[in-house]
């Protein structure tokens, strides 16, 4: 995949979290969270050809602060350590599955609702929705990844 | 082309980015540092949006209307809605007095301690995340209040027609509004002649209360009502607040409960503000 420019990746991420914004209110009564803004942006650093900037993911990470209202710092402090294992590893991922990358993207998932809940959500902290989240994602990425073998058009190039 | 591990220099850079982004966590979480930020972004999205509904989407709207050579009656019909709402604030005060108020004495004591003409103002929901009031503990919203005049709302009450939601802790451009059910929230209740400091649970709908059997020997039941004490200072008294929903032994002495909320700020759009007591 080309690596894609500053200003399409905020308009992405802001088109992410209005999603999100409509989609969570739903999925919460079932015991699911998908961060979308998270994972469009960890795909994003995890396709890139190049290393990310560790400058770069703190910078994205404040402007979903902003966006999202969540505490400042907190998805900052996020997308910079998913930088740096996506970084650290990108050559070790190119050896796994997609069945692999499904389980890691959704691990990750899981680390942010349970990162981001202790801090949001601590009164009310619940194993059941990192649970149902971490099954339910693990089949979405599932699902998407295996699109691209019964539909070859989608497969970014 | 294979991507080059990081080195320790960039590595560094991650740490420092880490570091000062928990640095940014710590002051926003104790001290609410960049709360002004981010009202001023709230409000500067909530004005674009209204700009933008007004250049591109009222102006369709009117041109259809005009087609249709209905536009007074739209008008007045909009008017009539907007009263209707005023009125049904106003009428929820005095009508429900078996279930909003414990007595008739309380609805006296309200009604000659604000003027029922002057203190209640119109509000409408601008921004509600609904995300965050579903998942998490932080319960806001941020409403525009229908007034001409330059009044402080800060710390008034805001009510809808099931009862009070919350109270306002903002107030320039648009009113931010603290939800019961927040974490940082506190209602001094009363059922009897037993208080007790209600904290919002961050659930939706649930506020909770721990006492001590030492000092309040008399048993709570399920289906309780409790009621506003208006202790605090910002809430009228003897308000129902809501009914006990579940009551946990913690130890020996102490005791913590669930309320259920008798009034849902999902309920409408239409809220009410009642002026600073």
């Amino acid at each position: 995949m080309r690596n894609i420019g500053v200003m399409k990746l905020l308009v992405a991420i802001f088109v992410a979290n209005i999603i999100e914004s409509y989609i969570a209110p739903i999925l919460i009564k079932a015991y699911i969270n998908i961060p979308i803004t998270f994972l469009l942006f960890s795909f994003v650093i995890y396709k890139s050809r190049f290393n990310t900037n560790a400058l770069y993911a703190f910078l994205f990470g404040l402007y979903v602060d902003f966006i999202s209202d969540s505490p400042i710092g907190l998805n900052a402090a996020l997308f910079s350590m998913m930088a740096y294992v996506v970084n650290s590893y990108a050559n070790t991922f190119k050896l796994f599955s997609f069945i692999q990358i499904c389980l890691f993207f959704s691990g990750s998932s899981v680390f942010y609702i349970g990162f981001s809940h202790l801090f949001i959500n601590l009164e009310n902290f619940s194993y059941l929705v990192l649970f149902i989240s971490l099954v339910f994602n693990t089949f979405l990425f599932l699902v998407i990844a295996m699109l691209r073998l019964y539909f070859p058009s989608l497969t970014l190039q | 082309m294979s991507r080059v591990a990081p080195t320790s220099g960039s590595k560094a850079l991650y740490f420092l980015c880490i570091a000062l982004s928990s640095f940014l966590l710590y002051l926003d979480i104790n001290y609410k540092s960049f709360e002004r930020a981010k009202n001023l972004y709230k409000s500067f999205t909530i004005s674009s949006s209204y700009l933008l509904k007004r250049v591109t989407i009222d102006p369709v709207n009117y041109i259809f209307e005009i087609s249709k050579e209905k536009s007074k009656l739209i008008e007045e019909n909009k008017k009539l809605k907007q009263e209707l709402d005023n009125s049904f604030i106003t009428n929820f005060i005095i009508s429900r007095d078996s279930n909003f108020f414990a007595d008739d004495a309380s609805i006296k004591k309200f009604l000659d301690l604000n003027n029922i003409n002057k203190p209640f103002h119109l509000a409408k929901i601008n921004s509600f995340d609904i995300e965050k009031y579903l998942c998490c503990s932080q319960h806001k919203m941020f409403i525009e209040i229908f007034n001409n005049k330059d009044i402080d709302f800060i710390g008034s009450t805001v009510i809808n027609n099931q009862g009070i939601v919350g109270q306002i802790i903002y107030d320039k451009s648009i009113a931010e509004v603290l939800l019961l059910t927040d974490i940082s929230h506190v209602i001094p209740i009363i059922s009897d002649n037993h208080f007790c400091n209600a904290r919002g649970s961050g659930r939706p709908g649930v506020i909770t209360c721990t006492y001590s059997k030492l000092i309040w020997p008399d048993p709570i039941e399920i289906g309780q009502e409790f009621f506003s004490s208006g202790m605090g200072g910002i809430y009228p008294s003897n308000v129902l607040i809501g009914n006990v929903s579940a009551i946990n032994t913690i130890d020996d002495n102490n005791i913590h409960f669930d309320l259920d909320l008798v009034a849902d700020p999902l309920q409408s759009i239409y809220i009410g503000v009642v002026e600073g007591l």
